[in-house]
């Protein structure tokens, strides 16, 4: 066939078309998705990409109007007179676009007419061009532009020497009361307290916002736990969820806290990740559903899409079933990180069905080095976990930087976050904080506390009018940020004091600094097991031990820790509270929640283990306040009573149980010298755990954090949503939960007795960290009447509030 | 029907939904409506891309869907087989069906005791004996109901949006102001197998504007579009008209255009509409009169069927209605079946010929598909179908009938299910497909699977199976990789 070229004259007369009247009765054109479409999957095979068939190119408004050497494609605002329309109405077989196959239906015709008649609007970053930007894999080291007066921070000459860097200088957040209520929802989640709001706020010293980003980054506490939401969704951890059910899935709350609280350098907490220890397994072993699974959900493939999309902002999806059509990936590199994780061999499938090929473990740079594949599981795992974070891997440091930019901006440097092969909109700043990061040991806090210290963060946000134009991004300061469901039921409980006192986290909260470990009471509890010479006991010993514990009522605080060489399950009540496998692994809780009034059952149930004798035991200590503060103990000592039956699952036993005194181990000091400071160290947290205000990151998912935006963690989300639906505003106004919350905070107000007046002041201090202006205040004093307002007053009253912009999206 | 509670143009049969659409559109503000039809912006990066694709007209304007979650038992419903009655020490295996057969309306179409009113409805719609369901290798409900409800089977790279999801991103609300996707009936907190259903109970990535609206309870679904309880109406416009005031004199006069700001604002504003809107009321089946409401109130599913017809006459799109997933409760009957379904029979009966008739005499049923499916059927003998992996599930594994409690169908079957499929541009008193005459009941004609089902529903909703959005780069269509076809011989001519 006769191709010809698309500009070239066609003198044919067209055929009319039905389809050519009403152009004024139908809505404008929607070229990304009308247009836009049409021109990628019937044109750019030709006319798109590298490709431009009789010279003309579809990749751009630019290039459709050029058209070809002899003229335009279109004529702007005349369809009729625009070649574009004739090529493809044209019942000229030689000169109908496309030349092959079924015609534009009427409709699309239709479309693309009224699209030219409109004015030939075409979406920036719309292109049918390949883009070619590929990221750079090495770190790079950008000098830093001059200074200049106001401007030293790193970032901010970065910033402002950026051919995209505005006046910076114009929007500075003079407000101190603003910057702390940001800084504190950043750094803790948390409103600002208003005794240390009120000290800063008084302060003259020059330096006194770094020193308040340092203060509030050394609050190990508040960090960890406002910042576990933001890992909890980069690492698909929850405490609940798909999976669970079937033991098919595992937390690492534990190791995750942990981490936080001693803020571990996130190249060791990769390396944890990738080559776990049994408490961040989790993560690589990713959800185990019962049945089939497509091969492109395997556990295996789980690993290589999770390691690609959390370190290094790379989809495998895509490439988890075919070569992506979308990037460079393929299926073989999604097969390749997955082997390194696969016990067994691996067969790679193409879209479900087995190529024929076993899966060679390797990964995505092997410029930086190789797998052997050789290896043991471990053993490679090890060394993914070396390649991951090894010092050239720039594209690993990027893309945390980027996280947190994207945390604590706004908007990524790279926008979407898990899409860190698009082009950055600063490459230089990117690359620097990279860098920067990787220097300072990989210091996460050292990165917040940078961008937290750069006046680009402490000024005024940018008003954004339309969040859809991404692609032609031009950094204008900071953007606002919506409270994560966690934050704005954290901040509502915190101005309402209407936390539950329980959580699901296994986690002890907080930490014990040896100042705090001095000051709690020495261990009490003694090692026992079943008979006297447990230095030599069988590895086959099998034992329980209870003893019940009176109470005349339940206590507020209680907790207790346990180990056991070599397991232990611990009941209370018949209900399983610990267990572990490993008696270095100190496990304590909170176990108030387990307590009930009157005797109270403590049941262990305890196994050896090894080869030939070896020493047994098994230490318990619980701990609870009375309501006068004093501190209670029980422990196990000779008074327990041990047998040899063991319970089943919920701690009851099958027929009777014949008990006898158990007896004090020969040599506890065996296991004290060891880990008793942990025994103590852990017990005490666990105590204290139940000092601070529950945070709702710490808690399941509940009906309303789900309409909020929590994602349902069986995906790897990253981020939340940034705008409000209907729903979410229904449930706003009327969901039994904020109701309660609200009350309960109207009550407290209502209990203190204060005026209106007063009133005003204090919530609006609590909540938007300022004093009402004159008309919001007697807007407000409106609302509650004068004098001392009932609580369904201030009840409505703190509803207003909470549901302020000004409340909500963090500025 | 209440018709006092319907705008007139919506108490109008014949006049065309689009219409109606329209006229709603009209009487909302520009403001508003703009808000309620945009695109707010993805938390993913959900871009349409329809490619061209070309949806089919709509023969229905409304959906319900009748969920039986947990497995209903074809044999003992709406297939009935060789009915051999309760007696110890007959072998398992020579009973087929545990209720005797009874006719319907439509001459050859038998369905089993304990079906009387539907029977007598069976000349409306069209009954599918050939619905085939994978075999996922072992059996959990909530991993299968995840597969009808969304097209693909778990685990996803992507969360996947229900049906529901996806009529409601692409048709919008009928009325703007009844939410497009709703669900009555299941709970997804304090129940077995929660977070798996709160996996499906989702808009998934097209995000939380299009997700659904959970009404677990029917009898308390007004409290959803009403203040918070003890409220009364008075405080609760006051709150939002001091509101308001606030935000007007608001100091931080600059961020007023921020597309957050007006994102949150519009949204309260839309909530508000709703809670003061005539259409509301549809929400309250306390408001139906009471002969009406007794006939729909012998079960909390019935309730629901009534709260379903409530909603659709107002402009619901999308309601579905469950007899409710709860491990080993209701239809999914792992001992003692007979017994239950007598029960769960006399539950669901009633209320589906009700809503039908009501559908009908309003004139609303010829756009209204009102389709009843359930996850898979089950068996007495056998699970999954044959060949099939998967574990007995059964809690009283016997070959012969020692008590009442082995009476019934125990086993998970895939091999052919039921499906009742009624307006909404779908033939009368139709039957489709066929499972055998003997064990194993597979479908020996006409199978038809959950993709192809699926296609068939969103032609009669006007979409197409091949509608394209891309998440993640990933072209996802409402069915698999778009790839149902819809049976165009179950449409009217």
């Amino acid at each position: 066939m006769i191709r010809i070229p698309l500009l070239q004259k066609v003198h044919t007369v067209l055929a009319f078309l039905a389809v050519t009247a009403c152009q004024n009765a139908i809505a404008q054109v929607d070229f990304a998705h009308d247009v836009f479409p049409l021109f990628k999957s019937q044109c750019s095979k030709c006319h798109g990409g590298d490709e431009s068939e009789g010279g003309f190119s579809l990749n751009s408004r630019e290039s459709l109007l050029k058209g070809a050497d002899s003229g335009p494609a279109v004529v702007v605002g005349k369809s009729r007179s625009s070649l574009l329309y004739e090529v493809i109405t044209t019942s000229d077989p030689d000169k109908r676009m496309p030349p092959e196959g079924e015609r534009l239906t009427e409709v699309q015709i239709k479309k693309i007419a009224n699209w030219i008649d409109e004015g030939v609007a075409w979406e920036p970053g719309l292109s049918l061009a390949k883009d070619t930007y590929e990221p750079p894999l090495l770190p790079r080291r950008p000098d830093l532009p001059k200074a200049t007066p106001g401007f030293e921070h790193p970032i901010d000459r970065l910033l402002q020497s950026s051919s995209n860097g505005t006046d910076i200088t114009r929007s500075a957040l003079k407000d101190e009361s603003q910057f702390a209520r940001r800084l504190s929802l950043d750094i803790s989640g948390i409103l600002p307290e208003q005794d240390w709001l009120a000290e800063f706020l008084k302060d003259g010293s020059s330096d006194k916002r770094t020193k308040l980003i340092r203060t509030l980054l050394a609050d190990k506490r508040n960090y960890a736990e406002h910042w576990l939401t933001f890992w909890n969704d980069i690492l698909r951890n929850d405490y609940g969820g798909t999976g669970f059910i079937t033991g098919g899935r595992k937390q690492i709350s534990q190791w995750l806290y942990k981490s936080l609280i001693d803020n571990k350098p996130y190249d060791q907490m990769a390396r944890e990740l990738i080559s776990p220890t049994p408490d961040s397994a989790g993560f690589s072993e990713g959800i185990r559903w019962r049945g089939t699974v497509s091969a492109g959900q395997t556990v295996e493939i789980q690993f290589s899409q999770s390691v690609g999309q959390s370190f290094l902002g790379i989809n495998l999806k895509c490439a988890s079933c075919h070569d992506s059509f979308i990037d460079r990936w393929k299926l073989d590199d999604a097969y390749g990180l997955a082997a390194i994780f696969s016990k067994t061999p691996l067969d790679v499938h193409r879209c479900d069905k087995p190529t024929g090929k076993q899966a060679k473990p390797a990964w995505l740079f092997p410029e930086l080095g190789t797998i052997d594949a050789e290896l043991s599981q471990p053993e490679r795992l090890r060394q993914l976990a070396g390649l991951m974070t090894h010092p050239q891997n720039g594209r690993f440091s990027r893309t945390i930087v980027n996280r947190l930019w994207h945390r604590l901006m706004g908007r990524g440097i790279v926008e979407p976050v898990d899409s860190m092969q698009s082009r950055p909109w600063n490459e230089d700043l990117l690359d620097w904080l990279a860098v920067d990061f990787a220097e300072h040991g990989f210091d996460l806090k050292h990165t917040i506390e940078l961008i937290c210290t750069s006046r680009a963060y402490q000024s005024q946000v940018e008003v954004v009018l339309d969040s859809q134009n991404q692609a032609d991004y031009v950094y204008r300061g900071p953007r606002g940020k919506r409270m994560t469901a966690e934050q704005f039921v954290d901040c509502v409980w915190q101005l309402c004091d209407a936390a539950p006192s329980d959580f699901d986290a296994p986690v002890l909260r907080g930490e014990m600094t040896p100042e705090q470990l001095s000051q709690t009471e020495q261990l009490r509890g003694k090692w026992i097991w079943s008979n006297a010479d447990s230095e030599h006991a069988s590895s086959k010993d099998k034992a329980s031990f209870q003893r019940s514990l009176d109470l005349e009522k339940v206590p507020e605080r209680a907790a207790v820790v346990a180990s056991c060489d070599n397991s232990f399950e611990l009941f209370i009540n018949k209900k399983k509270v610990l267990s572990s496998d490993n008696w270095e692994s100190i496990r304590a809780t909170s176990i108030t929640k387990y307590l009930k009034k009157g005797t109270n059952e403590f049941l262990l149930s305890c196994k050896n283990a090894g080869d030939g004798p070896n020493p047994a035991g098994v230490f318990l200590e619980a701990r609870w306040l009375d309501e006068k503060g004093k501190e209670h103990y029980f422990h196990t000592d000779a008074n327990w009573q041990t047998s040899e039956q063991l319970p089943g699952k919920n701690g009851e036993f099958k027929g009777e149980v014949s008990w006898t005194a158990a007896a004090l181990a020969s040599k506890p000091e065996i296991w004290m010298n060891r880990i008793g400071k942990e025994l103590r160290s852990q017990l005490g947290l666990g105590m204290q755990s139940q000092n601070w205000m529950v945070r709702a990151g710490l808690r399941k998912s509940d009906a309303l954090q789900r309409t909020l935006g929590r994602p349902n963690r069986d995906q790897i989300v990253t981020s939340r949503p940034t705008a409000w639906s209907t729903l979410e505003a229904l449930d706003l106004c009327n969901a039994p939960a904020l109701d309660k919350y609200l009350m309960h905070g109207a009550e407290e107000y209502e209990n203190k007795g204060m005026a209106s007046a007063d009133l005003v002041d204090t919530v609006f201090l609590r909540a938007l960290s300022r004093k009402p202006t004159v008309d919001e205040k007697s807007i407000a004093i409106e609302m509650l009447g004068n004098g001392k307002p009932t609580a369904d007053r201030i009840q409505d009253f703190l509803w207003t509030v909470v549901m302020l912009p000004e409340f909500q999206i963090v500025r | 029907m209440s018709s006092s509670a319907l705008p007139d143009f919506l108490a109008d049969p014949e006049m065309p939904r689009r219409e109606v659409r329209r006229r709603f559109l009209q009487s909302l503000s520009a403001a508003a409506t703009a808000a309620l039809m945009v695109n707010e912006p993805k938390w993913i990066q959900a871009q349409t891309s329809s490619q061209g694709v070309e949806h089919p007209k709509p023969t229905a304007d409304s959906c319900i869907l009748l969920w039986m979650a947990g497995g209903m038992a074809a044999p003992d419903t709406f297939d009935p087989k060789r009915y051999v009655p309760f007696e110890i020490g007959t072998p398992v295996k020579k009973i087929e069906s545990t209720f005797p057969a009874i006719d319907t309306v439509v001459d050859p179409i038998k369905i089993t005791a304990g079906l009387e009113n539907v029977a007598q409805i069976m000349d409306r719609g069209t009954l599918i004996r050939s619905h085939v369901l994978p075999d996922l290798g072992s059996i959990l409900h909530s991993r299968h109901q995840y597969h009808w409800h969304t097209g693909y089977v778990p685990p996803q790279t992507v969360a996947c949006p229900h049906l529901g999801a996806w009529m409601a991103k692409v048709l919008g609300p009928l009325n703007p102001v009844i939410p497009p996707f709703i669900t009555v009936g299941q709970r997804l907190e304090g129940v077995g197998e929660s977070e798996e259903l709160k996996a499906f109970t989702t808009a998934g990535f097209f995000g939380s504007e299009y997700g659904p609206m959970v009404l677990p309870y029917p009898a308390e679904a007004a409290q959803s579009v009403r203040p918070p309880k003890g409220m009364e109406s008075t405080r609760f416009q006051n709150r939002y008209a001091l509101y308001k005031k606030l935000i007007d004199q608001h100091p931080q006069r600059d961020a007023m255009s921020d597309f957050q700001q007006q994102s949150l604002l519009r949204s309260m504003e839309n909530a508000h509409r709703l809670m003061n809107s005539p259409d509301r009321a549809a929400f309250d089946i306390n408001l139906e009169p009471k002969e009406s409401y007794d006939r729909y109130n012998v079960s909390q599913f019935g309730q629901g069927c009534l709260l379903a017809r409530r909603l659709v006459e107002s402009g619901a799109r999308f309601v579905e209605v469950t007899t409710e997933y709860v491990p080993f409760l209701h239809w999914d009957t792992h001992a003692n079946g007979h017994e239950t379904l007598v029960r769960m029979k006399k539950e669901i009966d009633q209320p589906i010929a009700q809503l039908i008739r009501d559908l009908e005499k309003s004139k609303l049923l010829d756009r209204t598909l009102v389709v009843l499916a359930s996850e898979f059927s089950r068996d007495m003998i056998m699970e999954g179908k044959p060949g099939s992996t998967a574990n007995d599930q059964t809690t009283e594994p016997v070959d012969e009938i020692k008590a009442m409690k082995h009476y019934g169908q125990h086993r998970h079957f895939t091999g052919a299910s039921c499906v009742l499929m009624f307006g909404g541009g779908i033939q009368r008193g139709r039957l489709y497909g066929a499972s055998a005459v003997e064990r194993p009941f597979v479908a020996i004609e006409d199978p038809i699977s959950v993709m192809d089902l699926h296609a068939t529903i969103l032609r009669a909703m006007g979409i197409s199976p091949k509608t394209m959005f891309e998440i993640e780069g990933r072209p996802f269509y409402p069915t698999q990789d778009g790839n149902g076809v819809p049976v165009a011989s179950l449409f009217n001519a």
